[in-house]
């Protein structure tokens, strides 16, 4: 039965600076996502400010890109606001539906690039960039960790939109999440695929509609 | 008389040629000038003043032209350009008037007259045109509106004695106490005790006064006209390919770069031009975010941009030209690194804007803005980038509530199929061969008759069976059609 005595040696023990411990390494720098149910699924309580971030989707519209729409927000109006960059939308961005969720449209960059990989990766290593959406139909996973360690450069977040098929093949991403249509239709339903320190799961969200 | 004679011919040079042999006689005795006096000078000095001071030789004839308002100092710049047609000496007297040295030039402009006339055609809009030995003289002249000419520096003081003081341009509290003393002329300045003068009002008038009758020289400061780079290469052999220019154009770079770096400037604009024998000339034309004086940056640039071109023939010759230049505002470095502990990225983004563009092309790269209009065609549009974090574009919300507009627009609206359903003998529309669900709706958008885009439509918000919600209208207007035209995305 260890003492009072023992207990306070062992955590001066462990405040030392050197020694390095497995379960901090999983702690790492979030933001909320605006989504109570979804802060409490992610680990770290929010979307991971740094790494890959795929989500899937069988199609467009099923609500993928609102999900984003509160950390936007607060992004774009911070005083140190990077652009939030889209490579390669599929459609045109419809501005007015943007600045009523509260965006500040000056801050968001779009890209138009028939091979979304390179410009993606240059949003993401010079640093000029707060988030990168990005919506690509095929990647090679060696791809992919090219553009992981990208991530690490600028400390800039990319997210993924892919197709639903992509759900089978390998990918180097810390979050990976499969969206799918909410079965009452008042929201959305994310299936955790692959969660790096957390768990896997369904989440299902209400959007205000 | 002699004396005279003597002296005008000394400061009267001929007025065609400065190559003449009298000239170069006379000019060792001039150029030596202030302490060893020529008596011949002392005799004619026409200040009556104990003047430890004589007439200092000059050869310079400044033609002043008074403008009829004050101008903006780009204006008189712009005039200065043109004035730099007649001689590369210009000095700029704001806020409106132009001082331009006409010595030189008279040879070339056919003598006094031709030039007087030539000057004239070219600043019409001028009130006065006057043309003395020094500076200040022309510019009295021109602003107490007497067009004349004083060639003769000895002329000077009594060519100027009658006109009033108000001409100088002095302080007018200056003008004012030398008025109640009775002095409202030049001459009658001219004519006050130096050492008084310079007691009560200050060496600097006195100074002036004393440039005004060529007493003490008048250097000044010549207007330059804006720079521009412009550098060619002709390599030995012809280039075929892009590595080839590159290398080529290397030099030019590296010049250009030291160009930059001597001004303390950048440029935004660098037009690389390559000759071909037969063909025309291809263009590879840069345009930067933000003034860049980098060689490593434009050589960067210019690579992104040259694996697009095809050149249709070898290159003969490489042709670098800059825009115009800019002052190159040194963005101060952050201490975190971008996104580090919420540091911004004000450094990185023109150059990042560059990098995109140079090899996507301007129009592929842009930011969106609202423009308040009915239409949603018209109210979503393209605009520039901005590289620097403004206050002023604070969201603008829409009177409407934001689940109501659909993030993605369809570029045009795509029209939807029906689908026939036989018990209820109805048509609906479907997307993907599947029928859709109304959600809400009609919201109706309609007129547009000022202008030829009119439209008439209601709008729905459906959902289709995959469960993706779509901003679809039906044309009000027969033949009635369903169309998609965004996604709730």
């Amino acid at each position: 039965m260890p003492d009072a005595a023992t207990h306070s040696q062992l955590d001066q023990l462990l405040q030392h600076p050197a020694l390095w411990r497995g379960r901090s390494a999983a702690v790492q720098e979030t933001w909320a996502t605006g989504f109570a149910a979804l802060d409490q699924a992610l680990p770290g309580g929010g979307w991971p400010r740094t790494g890959l971030i795929e989500l899937l989707i069988p199609c467009h519209g099923l609500g993928e890109l609102r999900l984003w729409m509160p950390l936007l927000a607060r992004l774009t109006q911070s005083a140190t606001a990077r652009w939030c960059a889209f490579v390669a939308p599929p459609f045109e961005l419809f501005a007015p539906a943007y600045a009523a969720f509260g965006l500040r449209l000056d801050k968001l960059l779009i890209v138009r690039a028939p091979q979304p990989l390179w410009a993606l990766e240059q949003t993401l290593v010079s640093g000029a960039c707060d988030l990168s959406f990005c919506w690509m139909t095929h990647a090679q996973p060696r791809d992919l960790r090219r553009l992981g360690l990208a991530t690490e450069q600028g400390r800039t977040p990319a997210v993924i939109f892919r197709p639903l098929g992509a759900e089978r093949e390998a990918s180097p991403a810390a979050l990976r999440i499969a969206i799918e249509a909410d079965p009452q239709a008042t929201g959305l339903r994310l299936r955790f695929i692959k969660s790096r320190g957390g768990k896997r799961g369904v989440v299902d969200l209400t959007l205000d509609r | 008389m002699k004396h005279r004679q003597q002296t005008g011919f000394l400061f009267d040079a001929p007025v065609h040629g400065a190559g003449e042999p009298q000239l170069v006689e006379v000019a060792p005795a001039a150029a030596p000038a202030p302490r060893a006096v020529p008596p011949l000078l002392q005799t004619t000095a026409v200040v009556a003043t104990a003047a430890p001071t004589v007439v200092v030789p000059t050869r310079e004839l400044w033609a002043a032209v008074q403008l009829p308002r004050e101008a903006a100092l780009p204006a008189l710049q712009t005039l200065a350009l043109r004035a730099l047609l007649f001689t590369p000496r210009v000095s700029l007297e704001p806020p409106d008037a132009l001082l331009l040295e006409l010595r030189g030039s008279l040879g070339l402009f056919g003598g006094l007259k031709s030039l007087l006339g030539d000057l004239q055609a070219q600043f019409v809009m001028a009130q006065s045109i006057a043309l003395a030995p020094t500076p200040l003289a022309a510019l009295a002249l021109a602003r107490s509106g007497k067009s004349c000419c004083i060639v003769d520096a000895t002329q000077l003081g009594s060519r100027l004695a009658a006109l009033p003081l108000q001409s100088l341009r002095w302080p007018d509290d200056a003008i004012a106490r030398l008025s109640s003393m009775g002095v409202r002329t030049i001459g009658a300045a001219l004519r006050l005790p130096r050492a008084g003068f310079a007691r009560r009002f200050g060496p600097a008038l006195l100074d002036s006064l004393d440039r005004l009758v060529a007493r003490r020289s008048d250097p000044r400061l010549a207007f330059r006209a804006p720079e521009r780079f412009r550098m060619h290469c002709e390599p030995d052999f012809e280039l075929t390919g892009q590595a080839g220019v590159m290398r080529s154009i290397a030099p030019l770079l590296a010049t250009l770069a030291d160009f930059l770096r001597e001004r303390q400037c950048g440029i935004s604009v660098l037009l690389l031009r390559l000759v071909h024998r037969d063909h025309a000339a291809t263009r590879c034309l840069l345009r930067l975010a933000h003034p860049e004086s980098a060689a490593q940056q434009f050589a960067l640039l210019l690579e992104a941009q040259l694996q697009h071109l095809v050149l249709p023939a070898p290159v003969r010759r490489c042709e670098l030209r800059s825009g115009p230049l800019l002052a190159d505002a040194q963005l101060s470095a952050a201490l975190w690194k971008p996104g580090e502990h919420g540091g911004g990225a004000t450094a990185q983004m023109p150059a990042f804007l560059d990098r995109l563009r140079a090899r996507l092309g301007s129009q592929a790269v842009h930011g969106i803005c609202v423009k308040p209009a009915h239409r949603p065609e018209a109210s979503s549009l393209p605009s520039e980038p901005a590289t620097t974090h403004s206050v002023r574009h604070l969201p603008q919300c829409p009177p409407w509530a934001a689940a109501r507009r659909p993030l993605w627009l369809l570029p045009e609206p795509q029209q939807l199929a029906l689908l026939h359903d036989n018990r209820s003998a109805r048509a609906y529309p479907s997307h993907q061969g599947e029928r859709l669900t109304l959600q809400s709706g009609p919201e109706r958008l309609e007129t547009g008759w000022w202008d030829e885009a009119g439209i008439e439509r209601d709008y729905y918000i459906a959902r289709d069976a995959g469960g993706a919600r779509l901003w679809i209208f039906r044309q009000i207007e027969p033949p009635r059609h369903w169309f998609l035209h965004g996604i709730f995305c």
